[in-house]
C-alpha cells in the first residue's frame, strides 16, 4: 500500500514536471505561431548598459500569410528597417552597412524542441506588461555557456511583450519591453518607409571562403550558421566571418590577418555582447581571432582559443 | 657682560649667524625674563617682516617648563626590576624591528601593486563609454546620423588595431542577427543601439 502510494506520488510528480516543461515548450510554440499569424503595432523600449532607446513597431500579417514588419527608432536619428517575410527591403543609415549578400537570407526558425535541450523552460507565473496580462517564461541555461532569458508572453495573443537577458550572476544585461501594443489589422500606409530608408546595398561577398577556419571547441548546442568573407573595415585584407548559434544565442567569429601589426589581446563587454580578441600564430603570418556574441565572456575566450586554421588543426 | 652685547648675540642667534660663543652666551642667560621678552619681540618683528602667521602669546617654552615641573623626579630603579627593564628594552627593540620589517614588506607590496597597476594601465584596454558621450546629458541624442564607433581607445592618441575594427565587427554581428532572422524586433534594437554614438 505504501509502495503503491509512493509510486503514485512519483508518477504524479513526473507527470506534473513534464507538464510544466511542456507548458514552457507550448508557450514558445505559441509565440512562434503568434508572430506568423498575429498583426499588431506598438512601441517598445530597448535598454542595455549605456544605451536606452524607444521604437515603434508595425507587424502586419496579410491574408496570404506574408509578414510585413516596419521598425522605427523614435528618439535620436530616425533609424528604420522594413522587412517582408524576414527579407530586408530597406534600412536607414548605417543599420545595414556591414552586411554582405550571404547574410541577408532569413535565418533559422525558432525551434522550441531544440531550445529545450539547452535551456530549462520554466513557467514562473503571471505578470503585467503594457497594460496586458502576461505569463512569465524563463529560459534557464543548462550550462554556463549561454545567458538566461525571461520572456513575458501576452496571455491573449502569445506575443512576447518583454524580454530580459540575464547573466549567471542574475545581472540584467538588456531589456526589451513593449510599452503599448494594439493587436489587430492596420492600414497599409503605416508600413510605408520614410525617405531615409534606402534599399540595402550589401557588399559583395566571396562565394566560398578561401580558407576554412575551424573551431576545435564549440559550446554544446552551437553550430555553424553561415560563413562568409569580406573586406576588413580598416584595410584591404580579407576577413573571414563565421556565425554560430544555438537557436537563440549567437556569436560571430572574425579572422583577420595581422601583417605584423602590433595588437594586444582584448576582452570587452558592451551590454549583452562580449568581444574577445586573440592573436593566433599560423605559418602564413599571424592572424587576429575575434569572437563577438551574446554569450558569457569565459565561453567566448574558450572559443577564441580553439580556433585553428585547417592545416594546423590539433589532433 | 653688557646687555647690549647679549642682545647682539640674541639677534645673531635669531638670524642663524651666531658663533659658538654667542650661542653659549644666550643659553647661559636663558633665565633672564628681559632677554626672553626681547626674543619674543624679535620673533614678532620677523614674522611681520616675512608676513608669517604668528600667535605672539603662544609661549611653548613656559608651558613645557611648567609640565616638567609637575613631573615627579625620576627615582632610582630597584635592582630586581633590572632584568624586566632590559627585557622590556629588548621587546621594544624587537617590536621596532618587526615594525620596520613589516613596513618594508608593506612598502614593497605597495610597490608591486603599483607596478602591476601601471602595467595594466599600459595595456591598450578598450573602454566603452557607458553614456552617450562625455559631459553630455545621459538621455541626449543627436538627430544627426552618428557614424562614431561605440568602442574607443584609451590612452594612445592614434587609433589602435582594435579600435579600427571592433566597432565594425560588433555592428556586423548585430546587423546579421537583425537582418537575417525572423526573431522580431530585439536583434534590430540591438543593432540600432550600436549605431548611435
Amino acid at each position: 500500500m505504501r509502495f503503491l502510494s509512493l509510486g503514485v506520488l512519483l508518477v504524479g510528480g513526473f507527470y506534473s514536471l513534464s507538464a510544466l516543461a511542456s507548458d514552457g515548450a507550448a508557450l514558445l510554440q505559441r509565440l512562434v505561431q503568434a508572430e506568423r499569424t498575429q498583426s499588431f503595432s506598438g512601441t517598445f523600449v530597448y535598454e542595455r548598459n549605456g544605451s536606452f532607446s524607444s521604437h515603434s513597431v508595425w507587424h502586419q500579417v496579410a491574408s496570404d500569410g506574408v509578414v510585413r514588419e516596419r521598425l522605427l527608432q523614435l528618439d535620436g536619428a530616425a533609424k528604420e528597417v522594413v522587412r517582408v517575410d524576414g527579407q530586408v527591403q530597406c534600412a536607414s543609415g548605417m543599420l545595414a552597412d556591414q552586411l554582405t549578400d550571404t547574410q541577408l537570407r532569413p535565418g533559422r526558425a525558432f525551434d522550441p524542441s531544440k531550445l529545450s535541450q539547452w535551456y530549462d523552460l520554466r513557467v514562473l507565473g503571471d505578470s503585467r506588461v503594457a497594460g496586458r496580462a502576461t505569463t512569465v517564461l524563463a529560459l534557464v541555461p543548462r550550462d554556463q555557456h549561454r545567458h538566461g532569458i525571461e520572456l513575458h508572453l501576452d496571455q491573449q495573443t502569445g506575443l512576447a511583450l518583454k524580454s530580459l537577458l540575464v547573466n549567471d550572476k542574475g545581472q540584467l544585461l538588456e531589456r526589451f519591453q513593449l510599452t503599448h501594443i494594439q493587436v489587430g489589422e492596420m492600414a497599409d500606409e503605416v508600413l510605408e518607409p520614410e525617405a531615409g530608408c534606402r534599399p540595402v546595398r550589401s557588399a559583395p561577398a566571396a562565394v566560398q571562403p578561401a580558407q576554412a577556419w575551424s573551431a576545435q571547441w564549440l559550446p554544446p548546442g552551437f553550430s555553424l550558421n553561415s560563413s562568409s568573407e569580406r573586406r576588413s573595415p580598416a584595410s584591404d585584407e580579407s576577413v573571414a566571418c563565421q556565425v554560430y548559434d544555438d537557436g537563440l544565442a549567437r556569436f560571430s567569429v572574425f579572422i583577420e590577418p595581422l601583417n605584423d601589426a602590433t595588437a594586444e589581446d582584448v576582452r570587452t563587454q558592451l551590454g549583452p555582447t562580449v568581444a574577445v580578441s586573440r592573436r593566433l600564430k599560423v605559418v602564413s603570418g599571424d592572424v587576429m581571432v575575434t569572437v563577438v556574441g551574446e554569450i558569457p565572456l569565459g565561453t567566448a575566450e574558450r572559443i577564441a582559443l580553439s580556433i585553428h586554421s585547417p592545416g594546423e588543426a590539433r589532433p | 657682560m653688557s646687555r647690549e652685547t647679549l642682545q647682539e648675540s640674541l639677534s645673531a642667534v635669531m638670524d642663524n649667524q651666531a658663533d659658538e660663543l654667542e650661542l653659549r652666551r644666550v643659553l647661559a642667560a636663558n633665565g633672564d625674563p628681559e632677554l626672553r621678552a626681547t626674543w619674543m619681540r624679535y620673533q614678532v618683528v620677523r614674522a611681520v617682516m616675512h608676513k608669517d602667521l604668528l600667535e605672539p602669546r603662544l609661549d611653548i617654552a613656559s608651558a613645557v617648563s611648567a609640565a616638567l615641573a609637575d613631573e615627579p623626579p625620576p627615582t632610582a630603579v630597584a635592582p630586581q626590576r633590572g632584568i624586566w627593564r632590559s627585557a622590556g628594552r629588548l621587546a621594544v627593540a624587537a617590536s621596532v624591528t618587526v615594525a620596520v620589517l613589516a613596513g618594508v614588506r608593506f612598502y614593497n607590496q605597495d610597490e608591486i601593486t603599483g607596478v602591476q597597476l601601471a602595467q595594466q594601465a599600459a595595456q591598450p584596454v578598450l573602454n566603452i563609454p557607458q553614456v552617450s558621450g562625455p559631459a553630455m546629458l545621459v538621455g541626449f541624442n543627436s538627430t544627426a546620423e552618428q557614424s562614431a564607433s561605440p568602442v574607443s581607445a584609451v590612452g594612445q592618441g592614434q587609433p589602435g588595431w582594435h579600435e579600427q575594427r571592433l566597432p565594425a565587427y560588433l555592428r556586423q554581428h548585430a546587423q546579421q542577427a537583425a537582418m537575417g532572422t525572423n526573431e522580431g524586433a530585439l536583434p534590430y534594437a540591438r543593432a540600432a543601439s550600436l549605431e548611435s554614438r
